[in-house]
């Protein structure tokens, strides 16, 4: 992963180095045309200039001889000399290499040469001209650490404007982020995104605005739906129950018509009891609940194991309390004590008869434990309706309240097969 | 013995008065808000039986009318709302009792009567039949002048027969009773046999006589004429 902006600094500096490695040899091809060009004007020139010259002297041919050949012996780079007769129909223009002729070190100088026959009092001579041009991996050197410097010049300029814009330009968006990060569906914080004059980041906060505004309304429907239907669905159910409870009076009544009414009633009482945790569920997600008691958890501890005593000692389960160190948080206390009943209720519910079943309270973490034979799956164990057990009463919903209260108390609730022994723990 | 019903649910108030006919329970009914005010203000009832969410009010209103005019009524709520503040605010208004829906009608009945007993006899509160004495006050029970020693529970299950007299109670709305929320978790409700058990037991060795009857094989039922 790495940042947007240099993402696209990378690209864009492999097609400016690709365009000043291009231009290399431009420059190269420039430079050295536009000097061939003005050295080839100039040594015209010379040509041109030296015929005059000599023409305009008035003095005789011995003398005009002697000057030649003593020009020819002290003026640098050009040389003339007498034609019998003019072979050289056009001028000569070319470039050589040699080494410097008067110099000690052997260094390859260029020239740029001319050719050219030239009348002196109606004779004609060829006049050689050299001049020395820079050579081409000078020029090419030159132009090359120029670009390199210009290279160089772009990329620090460009991690300095990098490292600015994403400090100002992108902040509106990170102010976005941290928003967005701290947004939780759940508690229904209100979200606020500060205003940009950046049309795209301004967009996508409207965008945003919408999508979560839309979103937190469906979520409430659907919550406030779950509370209502469970609200609504007491009063038929109240008036079946109430109903059951006049036809067991029926004096009329055989026993096996009896049964059936007792079996309804037991159903009746399982459909009542998940309705009224469906009830509860959307009440701990609606956050309807005083989260700021203070709560004296191994005392509650010890109220449930008091009431549910009778249970344990008909399944003939051994109680095994480990720890059980005063303990202080807080919470909700009725919330509280139902993910206490549940997670011993599951305990005894789930442990055969015989078996064990251990409880300890100690650095703020509750555990109970019983023994068992499987590890259970843990992606479902916490799940809506996804009993595991074969076992047909309970409602299906015990763990997930117990997460359910957990999260809204802030603790951590889990599951772990240690030893042959279911173990809940909740660290408070 | 007159009641007031204040309860939108016809079928609801229905059910709850046919059960109670048969206790010579006399059964008056409100459906709003209003009507309910009206009936109150005029007659005196022995126990009222509230339900808080009413179309046209907050039942908490009545309940606080009631105290305010120093009325002696019984007040048991009946509410679909399972909210502790509710019953928080209920009790502490004045109201003697809160039960939620959905209810069985014989724990409604057995409230009913511990509610009025409190009312009228708030002295000397002692149900007796024949050779039996209940102390509902003392939470004692003696048979021929002679204390026997009841468990919590067996106490509990014997004022709850007291109350449903000549009733057929279910096994199922025992453990319910006995319970509370959790009772439809556990597989079977044996304990409520072990509990029933024990309370026979110890009237039966005390001297006192059968009136607890097993009727339909798991079913449970107090006689008395």
């Amino acid at each position: 992963m790495k940042p947007l902006l240099s993402k696209t600094t990378k690209p864009f500096l492999i097609f400016v180095l690709i365009v000043l490695i291009i231009s290399i040899p431009v420059y190269y091809f420039m430079v050295d045309t536009i000097w061939q060009d003005e050295l080839d004007e100039h040594n015209e020139i010379v040509a041109e200039k030296t015929s005059y010259e000599f023409n305009r002297m008035k003095i005789s041919d011995e003398e005009i001889q002697r000057n030649i050949s003593l020009w020819n012996q002290i003026q640098p780079g050009t040389n003339i000399i007498k034609l019998p007769y003019n072979n050289l129909k056009k001028d000569l223009i070319f470039t050589t290499e040699k080494y410097k002729p008067f110099s000690a070190d052997k260094k390859i100088e260029r020239y740029r040469c001319l050719k050219k026959v030239i009348y002196i009092k109606n004779e004609p001579y060829l006049f050689t001209i050299e001049t020395n041009i820079e050579e081409t991996q000078g020029t090419i050197m030159i132009i090359g650490i120029i670009t390199l410097l210009f290279f160089i010049l772009i990329v620090t300029g460009l991690f300095i404007l990098n490292r600015r814009l994403s400090k100002t330009i992108w902040k509106p968006f990170r102010n976005t982020l941290d928003r967005l990060k701290n947004f939780n569906l759940n508690t229904q914080t209100h979200i606020e995104f500060e205003n940009t004059d950046t049309t795209e980041f301004e967009e996508l906060n409207q965008s945003l605005r919408k999508l979560i505004a839309h979103n937190v309304s469906v979520y409430k429907t659907q919550k406030e739906f779950t509370e209502n239907a469970s609200h609504e669905l007491q009063t038929p159910l109240a008036i079946l129950k109430n109903k059951l409870d006049l036809l067991m009076q029926n004096a009329d009544l055989t026993e096996k018509q009896y049964n059936i009414a007792e079996d309804m009633n037991k159903a009746l009482s399982r459909s009542a009891r998940i309705n009224q945790n469906l009830l509860l569920l959307a009440k701990i997600e609606n956050s309807q609940f005083d989260q700021s008691e203070i709560i004296n958890f191994d005392e509650l501890v010890r109220q449930s194991i008091e009431n549910l005593q009778e249970h344990l000692d008909q399944k003939n389960i051994t109680l095994q309390i480990n720890a059980l160190q005063n303990t202080t948080v807080n919470g909700n206390t009725s919330l509280t004590e139902i993910l206490i009943n549940n997670l011993l209720l599951n305990a005894i519910r789930h442990t055969a008869g015989n078996g064990s079943i251990s409880i300890s309270l100690n650095n703020a973490v509750f555990s109970v434990a019983n023994s068992g034979v499987q590890k259970l799956n843990e992606d479902l164990l916490f799940k809506r309706f996804s009993k595991l057990s074969t076992s047909n009463s309970g409602s299906g919903l015990g763990l997930a309240i117990i997460k359910e209260i957990s999260k809204s108390q802030k603790w951590d609730v889990q599951y772990n097969f240690v030893d042959n022994n279911h173990v809940f723990s909740v660290k408070l | 013995m007159k009641i007031l019903i204040i309860e939108d649910e016809v079928e609801l108030a229905k059910s709850i008065a046919e059960y109670l006919s048969e206790e010579n329970y006399l059964c008056e009914f409100a459906s709003t808000f209003s009507e309910a005010m009206g009936k109150i203000e005029v007659f005196q009832y022995d126990c009222i039986l509230l339900d808080i969410t009413l179309p046209d009010g907050n039942g908490l209103k009545i309940l606080e009318e009631l105290k305010k005019e120093q009325k002696q009524d019984g007040v048991i709520i009946i509410s679909a709302k399972n909210a502790l503040d509710d019953k928080i605010k209920g009790l502490q208004i004045g109201a003697d009792d809160y039960l939620t829906k959905p209810f069985h009608l014989s724990e409604l009945a057995a409230r009913i009567y511990s509610v009025i007993r409190r009312k009228q006899f708030s002295n000397t509160n002692v149900v007796t039949q024949n050779e039996l004495q209940i102390d509902l006050l003392a939470k004692t029970v003696s048979v021929s002048n002679e204390i026997i020693a009841l468990t919590k529970k067996e106490f509990d299950l014997l004022v709850y027969f007291i109350g449903n007299k000549n009733r057929v109670i279910s096994k199922s709305t025992l453990a319910e009773h006995l319970s509370g929320d959790f009772a439809d978790m556990l597989e079977n409700h044996d304990f409520v046999y072990a509990h029933v058990k024990n309370l026979k037991k110890k009237l039966y060795d005390a001297g006192c006589d059968h009136y607890l009857k097993t009727v339909y094989g798991t079913g449970y039922k107090w006689e008395s004429l």
